[in-house]
């Protein structure tokens, strides 16, 4: 199963879903609609087959390898848009999002699947919670960072008169606001929980905890965090998407840069 | 389609592109006149089924004729009736016939006609001209097809184009852009500086639109107060305009100031309190009721005039641009009606008669040996010519058009010929 069919399957319903909600937005009483949400869900269901699957080979979880790492940030994607969609039921968003959960998908079948040995103290069940959250906060990450950058479209048009297609079909700057928040909210909780677990474990098992990938990850929740508390006490507009958009710019670096290189107890490939 | 059916189809009209203001106020219809002017038009026998469109813009009478000269006869009935002369009647009115009737209708319900391109008022006015007559009791089968046709041709280019979608008057849009900056208006706080035209128009909209908290400032205290109990607004003292700007989320300008009432120094201390929360400010006043540089604040969102007109003019080029895929539609709904309307003619009619008889008589042949077959089919065929003899002779000789369509179309769902 190293050609990964059910990923591929996957990654085909996912672009089905992309097709479909793309038609939705140029056509909203297309009647489409309700085949986005259902094309994701048989893609996860493909998905998590596959990451079961995979799981099995490397008789580890999924996420030891770089591969199955992002592959499972694609699935976390994908469940974290069916939330967001069921909860705020604005489809509008899906082409914009849904490319997100294609390609990382894609990017996890493509990538290396060979892992290395398990670094010690890395299994169990609080080592996979610790990890499914982090990555489930990235997953939140994400979107916050393409919600930012529809806020910030969407307010460039207003601020223009530009009242296309594109104004019409996006949801209202309120609305994109509300989901932002949503996002962030799920992912600074994941993230923290995946701290303090990931720090409790380290400390037992670790003789420091001064780890690259640790400070990042202590830096981004700070700075998701300043951002929620800002809105509370009423901070809005273009510099909360803009805060957003940076938040993520840290996010990426911790998942690629400082997991590849710089850190040594976390360390994918 | 003439040539096929015996009954045609009849348009007269006046709209704004053929009639002055003038001729149009004489020929306008109310909806307490309509009974009456169907009973005219019918008790002279000139149509046998009769509807009358009436809108600002347009009074138009559909009909079935059975004879030459109608049209004349129509306007010289309405112009003797209304005390127009017959050749400004004339003049300024136009005519269709058969087809070219019906595709005027549908283009009318699609609101391809109108002045404002597809506007959707124009199709209940198209309902309400279908119903009147249903109560007058001067539609039958053809005329109610034809504008249930066109109704439902109407909704298809609303709903399948974007014919409607973009707005084109001034507080539509200003109404839109506020939706894409707070979502639901309704639970938003709009307050309206002016009570005048402009403002009262603001308001009304607003409150038919769902907006619960609506605030009306205006400097004659007695104005504001009865336009907010009118919309079960709140009036604000114009003197405590400065204290309820910071609550405000929609700020609408409307008065008839020369200075601009609402500062840029305002509206900063209105956001310092309101902790950076959004607002909009929506300037329909000339000259300006909004001090210029507001829109530059930040979380500030503030339209003009000019701005809107913008909108409006990009608004109305994206409904043209529509017009190809609606007239598709349109064409498409127009063929079902024209090729239903084909059918009622009295020779088609008998012709698929006979060989719905036809078919049957083999179909029960086939269980019969074939030996004695042609003794059978020249039995069959002798009971159905005699049995179809009366029924088509009573069908050719039918005089009034309208019973001759009627009952062609009872045969045609009896026997069920359409399928």
């Amino acid at each position: 199963m190293s050609f990964h069919l059910l990923g591929w399957l996957a990654v085909l319903c996912y672009a089905a879903a992309e097709a479909a909600a793309i038609v939705s937005l140029v056509s909203p009483r297309s009647r489409l609609a309700w085949l986005t949400p259902a094309l994701i869900g048989a893609g996860l269901a493909l998905h998590f087959r596959d990451l079961l699957l995979r799981a099995r080979a490397l008789n580890s979880v999924p996420y030891r390898t770089l591969g199955g790492s992002v592959s499972l940030f694609g699935w976390m994607l994908g469940i974290a848009f069916l939330v967001l969609l069921l909860r705020h039921r604005e489809q509008a968003i899906g082409p914009f999002l849904i490319p997100f959960i294609m390609l990382t998908t894609a990017g996890g079948l493509l990538l290396p699947d060979a892992g290395s040995p398990p670094a010690e103290g890395t299994h169990g069940a609080l080592f996979a919670l610790h990890v499914t959250l982090g990555i489930l906060a990235y997953a939140a990450f994400t979107f916050s960072f393409v919600l930012s950058i529809l806020y910030l479209i969407q307010d460039r048009q207003l601020r223009r008169r530009q009242t296309g297609l594109l104004f019409s079909r996006l949801p209202a700057l309120e609305v994109i606001s509300r989901m932002n928040r949503t996002s962030v909210t799920v992912g600074l909780c994941a993230l923290t929980c995946s701290l303090v677990i990931g720090l409790a474990r380290a400390s037992v098992i670790w003789t420091t905890l001064a780890d690259p990938k640790i400070t990042f990850a202590v830096v981004t929740a700070m700075v998701y965090g300043l951002l929620l508390w800002k809105q509370r006490r009423g901070w809005q507009g273009p510099k909360v998407a803009i805060l957003s958009i940076l938040g993520f710019g840290l996010v990426m670096f911790s998942y690629t840069i400082v997991n590849v290189y710089l850190s040594r107890a976390h360390r994918f490939r | 389609m003439n040539g096929v059916s015996e009954a045609k189809l009849l348009l007269l009209g006046w709209n704004f592109r053929t009639a002055a203001m003038a001729v149009r106020e004489r020929v306008a219809f109310s909806s307490e006149e309509i009974p009456e002017a169907l009973e005219r038009i019918r008790a002279d026998g000139l149509v046998t089924e009769g509807v009358i469109v009436a809108t600002c813009n347009r009074s138009e009478i559909y009909g079935v004729v059975e004879r030459e000269g109608a049209s004349e006869s129509l306007t010289r009935l309405i112009s003797e009736w209304r005390g127009l002369d017959f050749g400004e009647a004339a003049a300024g009115s136009f005519y269709r016939e058969d087809a070219e009737a019906a595709r005027h209708l549908f283009r009318v319900a699609a609101g391809l006609d109108s002045l404002a391109l597809g506007e959707s008022e124009v199709l209940g006015q198209v309902r309400t001209a279908l119903r009147l007559a249903r109560e007058a009791r001067a539609t039958r089968a053809v005329l109610h097809r034809m504008f249930e046709g066109a109704v439902a041709a109407g909704k298809r280019v609303r709903t399948e184009t974007e014919i409607a979608r973009h707005p084109l008057s001034v507080p539509s849009i200003g109404f839109e852009l506020a939706t894409k900056v707070f979502g639901d208006l309704s639970e938003r706080t709009i307050l309206v500086l002016g009570a005048g035209e402009t403002g009262t128009l603001f308001a009304e909209q607003a409150s038919g639109a769902g907006a619960h908290d609506l605030r009306i400032a205006n400097r004659s205290r007695a104005r504001g107060e009865e336009l907010a109990a009118r919309i079960r607004g709140k009036l604000v003292p114009w003197e405590e305009l400065a204290r309820a700007l910071p609550e405000a989320d929609v700020v609408v300008g409307t008065t008839a100031s020369p200075e601009p009432v609402v500062t840029k120094a305002a509206v900063e201390a209105a956001m310092r309190e309101r902790r950076g929360r959004p607002m909009f400010f929506l300037d329909l006043a000339m000259p300006r009721d909004f001090e210029a540089g507001i829109g530059d604040l930040y979380n500030v969102y503030a339209y003009g005039l000019d701005d809107l007109r913008e909108v409006a003019e990009e608004n109305r080029r994206r409904r043209s641009r529509e017009v190809p895929r609606a007239e598709a539609i349109l064409e498409e709904e127009l063929a079902k009606f024209l090729g239903w309307f084909g059918n009622l003619a009295v020779i088609p009619t008998l012709t698929g008669l006979q060989a719905r008889l036809a078919q049957l008589r083999d179909a029960e042949l086939a269980r019969i040996p074939e030996g004695e077959r042609e003794r059978y089919r020249a039995f069959a065929d002798s009971i159905a010519a005699k049995l179809l003899h009366e029924p088509m002779r009573r069908l050719k000789s039918e005089t009034d058009a309208s019973r001759k369509l009627d009952r062609v179309e009872a045969v045609r769902h009896l026997f069920d010929l359409d399928a």
